[in-house]
């Protein structure tokens, strides 16, 4: 439960929570690299970039992939908002070469802009590295 | 006689009518539930956005956003349509496309030039039947929403609104308001409408640190909120097409029992008939021997 040293800690999409509970540590990752969170942090308002979430609980470390959004930290209450966000253990290989693969398509087609593409990349690429 | 049997079989259909209509209603109410925990599981995501996007106005002092333009005149303007895909809901569709086409009529009226974006099966087949024109229709999107599939037409909507291709857009659904109470309304989606009201009150100036700088998270967090009222629409329209089932099913199963229980009293009544007439048969004809 919660101690001294930690916060409170949720995520969430617009279809579920995805995750709600206490954190010691929690690294997201932002759009301008990685920040990390601990208990009394000054209030901040950032925004999000496809990557790799970890989130440091008593019972141990869980990490999530999210798909950008935004992240809010007040009185110790960290919110991620994201509009997709799921844990490691959920991720599947088949699907994120699917990714992959369509974003190579859609480079071939030249379809979307540049940004659209380097985003559907960069969310195939944190999702099988994640898997790795 | 031939009545009592043709009774009978009457009263065998209803009460086969009674078992599809309750066994319909049962299954509505567990899409209901499941549809409504659905709706729900994503409020926290929406109230927080809208919170964020107070903040911010707050901290870049007003806000100024090409999705907030409101352009001099409308000139085009996208109407999205969501109804069901599976009738059996009672009014559902037909108040949503009621709404809708008064809307339509009335852009059309003021020399707004429309487009129609049609969701759900029972629709297209509406506005084919009265011979109206669509410019897209998905069929796709189904009961169970999912944030994905509606992600992509938002964006599409919010470039081509940026690109001043279209001066407004509006959403026609059915809102669910209460267990109770659901309501066939047209929304505008866009440009956004800023409501200083419901973006929290005003005693939380919180000192944020920023990053990026407000006005750039700004940009970000408002196409955020345009995708998700979308995606809200949605699920309200799912969470109100399963109350209409159950209430149209609830509906018909009662009037299935109303009606077993006349014809079974009709049947009684022409078997008694039957009986009494057997009866004074036998005893004319007994007097006629004495």
């Amino acid at each position: 439960m919660a101690d001294a040293k930690s916060f409170y800690v949720s995520v969430v999409t617009p279809e579920k929570a995805v995750f709600e509970g206490d954190a010691r540590f929690v690294a997201v990752p932002a759009h301008d690299g990685e920040l990390g969170f601990m208990r009394n942090r000054a209030a901040i308002l950032a925004k999000l970039d496809v990557g790799r979430l970890r989130i440091d609980t008593e019972a141990g470390e869980e990490t999530f992939f999210v798909d950008g959004g935004f992240v809010e930290m007040i009185d110790n209450q960290l919110t991620i908002l994201t509009e997709d966000a799921r844990r490691a253990e959920e991720l599947d290989r088949e699907g994120a070469e699917v990714l992959l693969a369509e974003a190579r398509a859609m480079k071939d087609r030249g379809e979307g802009t540049t940004a659209q593409r380097e985003r559907t990349f960069k969310r195939a690429r944190t999702q099988l590295r994640m898997l790795r | 006689m031939a009545n009592r049997r043709v009774l009978v079989k009457r009263r065998k259909a209803s009460r086969n009518i009674r078992k599809i209509t309750r066994t319909m209603q049962l299954i509505a109410t567990a899409r209901f539930q499941a549809a409504y925990s659905a709706a729900v599981a994503g409020r926290p995501y929406t109230d927080k956005l809208a919170q964020l996007v107070g903040n911010l106005a707050r901290a870049a002092s007003g806000i100024d956003h090409p999705l907030m333009h409101q352009p001099e005149s409308e000139k085009r303007a996208a109407v999205l349509i969501l109804t069901s895909n599976r009738g059996l809901c009672g009014g559902y569709n037909s108040n949503v496309l009621r709404k809708a086409t008064e809307h339509l009529d009335e852009l059309a009226g003021r020399g707004v030039g429309c487009e129609t974006h049609m969701i759900g099966k029972k629709g297209i087949g509406f506005f084919g039947f009265l011979g109206r024109e669509m410019d897209s229709t998905d069929a796709e999107i189904g009961e169970t929403v999912r944030f994905e599939k509606v992600e992509p037409l938002a964006n599409q909507l919010i470039e081509r609104f940026t690109a001043g291709e279209i001066d407004a857009v509006y959403v026609a659904y059915t809102k669910f308001i209460s267990t109770a109470r659901q309501a066939p309304v047209v929304e505008k989606l866009l440009p956004l409408e800023y409501e200083a009201a419901s973006a929290g009150e005003t005693g939380t100036a919180a000192q944020y640190e920023f990053s990026p700088d407000p006005q750039s998270l700004l940009s970000e967090i408002l196409p955020a909120t345009v995708r998700v009222r979308l995606f809200q629409s949605f699920t309200d329209a799912a969470v109100s097409e399963q109350v209409a089932r159950m209430v149209a099913m609830k509906a018909a199963t009662d009037a299935a029992e109303d009606m077993i229980k006349r014809l079974t009293q009709q049947y009684n009544r022409a078997r008694q008939t039957q009986i009494t007439m057997e009866l004074l048969d036998i005893v004319g004809g007994a007097n006629a021997l004495a």
